[in-house]
């Protein structure tokens, strides 16, 4: 039996579980990576996610599902707190938002991009619990092989149609969807997507099944006489109505509300929640092998691998430097 | 047939005993650590995940049930699965076992502990299957560090197997938990110490994120030989043992003057037709009982449960046929 149990007890103290203080006590020089190069984004006092800081000059990456609505942000970097960071640009594909804080001389995460996916079984490191100065660490393992996430029920224009006469009406537009936001209206006549002539469900779902989330779809539209040409961002069916909460989800906690529809991501079992994610993931070199982008359910959580990381952290700056 | 079969399976169960101590099996010193303290100790527990992997999931199956899903563990090469008794649900039911790599082999559950969720089954098509070795010298202790395997959420090809990494952070006779979330789809799926060796079998969650339960290999080993015979053990919360007279056929019968039953109606989806029976057929035989009279095999049927196996002898255009098939639920 090993010390430092109770006497009498066969249950393990606290400290010494997987994520207990005297584990985490082995991974301080992963911690000083989280110090330095992690972020805490707050919305007034309430930590709402954590950032991943990717230049010295204030460029800081998090999920944008979760500071979308948020007012009155902050940012957190070391022990500075920084006031009205800007939101420069947002991925929709990838749920990650852009952010520009006033800083200088932060130190960047290393990106890991040399390196093929991690193995299953090897260590990661990410944001756990935080205090206003200090950054506490969360560990796991690499859990199962890198891959697309599908979007749950698959992507939508975010309309209600009807067909008759071989004709595609629009009877309804929803709310914060793109059809909404790209101008259809209830009694438009969807005419073609991405120039392929359609009169049916079936034939509009084939062309916008090719597409992931947060892509455009052109979409050719009759209003009254008029001809539309429209640019149309396609949502994920979930993301827009909602789901029902399987069994598995009523075990699982705070987890995040867009957890599906990533072009690709690395999974691990770092126990978190809803807020907790956006930040870096590291190895035990503090490498960042990632970006946190979704806490799935009890057991799974993603992380956006480092070179897609840098890929779209590189576009979205171009879009706003242009 | 059967009994052919439970003796083959009691040869592997004698060999397995049998098998020599690897080299590399010895207890990893990060054991006996109250907590790793340097950089060297988590490569350890690092460097042990990487060699034993590798085994530990080509063993790992999903147990598809049709409706749901759970997990299982290959321990013998010719397909002996030890996975949980709520997840077989009984004794003699049949479903489709799935490796990592997508591979679906037939199966069927043998005997259940149905008061500490222990169950066994096996792969009952012809082959020579990736397994695990079993921990039956008992050696885990609190604090140890493990891994747990399973088809969390149901199979998915692209994902596969999904690990998680914990301790033992309590170890009673029939249960112990770890800190390796769970969640449903991994019921019956294997749980690991750091060689790679069989230790505990996924059995439920509680509310909170530290509360995984498994059965120890001890429940197993305790109960081994009659879970091979197909034996339903004890009585629980984990499986519902199945009730005499609530056995179901499925068919309509005439008694003939000549001696048999005719068969005149055969259910739909009833067991009776996915036996291939059809009206017209004349029932000879149940389970070696001749028969006259309708009410004959209603007696006969009133102490049989389901899922219990008969054996039918059939008159079919002039010619004698023998089948067994499985009784339904009434």
């Amino acid at each position: 039996m090993i010390a430092g149990l109770a006497p009498g007890s066969q249950t393990l103290e606290s400290t010494y579980r997987t994520n207990g203080p005297a584990v985490k006590a082995c991974f301080e020089p992963v911690r000083e990576v989280l110090q330095a190069s992690s972020a805490v984004i707050k919305s007034g006092r309430k930590e709402i996610a954590y950032g991943t800081v990717m230049s010295a000059d204030g460029f800081i990456v998090t999920k944008a599902s979760e500071i979308e609505d948020a007012a009155d942000l902050s940012v957190i970097v070391a022990e500075r707190t920084y006031k009205d960071p800007v939101v420069l640009g947002i991925d929709p594909a990838w749920d990650v938002a852009l952010l520009k804080i006033q800083a200088e001389a932060l130190v960047p995460v290393n990106l890991a991009l040399d390196s093929p996916d991690p193995e299953r079984g090897t260590w990661v490191v990410a944001n756990g619990a935080t205090s206003r100065t200090r950054r506490r660490p969360q560990v796991g393992i690499i859990s199962a092989t890198a891959r697309e996430i599908a979007p749950a029920g698959g992507a939508v224009l975010g309309v209600t149609l009807e067909e008759s006469d071989e004709q595609l009406r629009v009877s309804e537009t929803h709310e914060s969807s793109g059809a909404k936001e790209a101008g259809i209206e209830p009694g438009d006549i969807i005419l073609a997507a991405d120039g392929v002539e359609v009169t049916n469900r079936q034939a509009l779902g084939e062309v916008i099944d090719k597409h992931r989330v947060g892509e455009m779809v052109h979409i050719s539209l009759k209003r009254g006489d008029e001809k539309l040409e429209l640019e149309v961002r396609l949502a994920g069916r979930v993301d827009l109505f909602g789901e029902e909460q399987s069994r598995n989800d009523q075990m699982s906690g705070r987890f995040s509300g867009r957890r599906s529809g990533f072009p690709r991501v690395i999974q691990h079992d770092i126990i978190a929640n809803n807020a907790g994610m956006g930040g870096p993931l590291l190895d035990l070199d503090g490498r960042c092998l990632g970006m946190n982008i979704a806490r799935a359910n009890r057991c799974e959580t993603f992380a956006i691998p480092a070179g897609d990381l840098q890929s779209l952290t590189d576009r979205l700056i171009t879009q706003v430097t242009k | 047939m059967r009994d052919s079969s439970i003796a083959a399976l009691f040869g592997v169960f004698s060999s397995l005993l049998l098998l020599p101590v690897q080299a590399d099996s010895s207890r990893p010193y990060i054991n006996d650590k109250k907590a790793p303290d340097s950089r060297h100790d988590l490569e350890v527990i690092q460097k042990h995940l990487s060699e034993a992997l590798p085994a530990s999931r080509r063993a790992t199956v999903c147990i598809d049930l049709g409706e749901g899903s759970g997990s299982g563990v290959v321990v013998s090469p010719d397909g002996l699965i030890l996975t949980a008794a709520h997840v077989t649900g009984g004794v003699g039911k049949e479903f489709t076992v799935i490796f990592e790599d997508g591979r679906k082999v037939k199966a069927e559950s043998l005997g259940l502990v149905a008061s500490c969720d222990c169950a066994m089954a096996r792969i009952t098509e012809e082959g020579t299957w990736p397994f695990v070795e079993v921990d039956r010298d008992d050696t885990i202790q609190l604090g140890d560090w493990v891994y747990a395997l399973g088809h969390s959420g149901g199979f998915d090809k692209e994902r596969g197997v999904v690990v998680r990494l914990g301790r033992l952070v309590q170890v009673k006779d029939e249960t112990v938990q770890s800190d390796c979330s769970l969640i449903g789809g991994d019921s019956g799926g294997p749980l690991f110490d750091l060689n790679g060796k069989l230790i505990g079998i996924h059995s439920r969650v509680d509310r909170s994120l530290q509360e995984n339960l498994h059965v120890p290999m001890r429940a197993f080993t305790k109960n081994w030989d009659g879970m091979l015979k197909g034996e339903f053990i004890g009585e629980g919360p984990f499986a519902k043992k199945p009730e005499k007279g609530k056995g179901f056929l499925g068919i309509g019968t005439e008694a003939r003057e000549e001696g048999g039953l005719s068969i005149e109606k055969v259910g739909r989806e009833s067991p009776a037709e996915k036996a291939g029976l059809k009206p017209g057929d004349i029932l000879l035989k149940f389970d070696g009982v001749e028969l006259e009279t309708k009410e004959q095999l209603q007696e006969l049927l009133k102490e049989k449960a389901p899922d219990d196996r008969v054996a039918l002898e059939l008159l079919r255009k002039g010619k004698q046929e023998t089948l067994t098939l499985r009784l339904g639920e009434r």
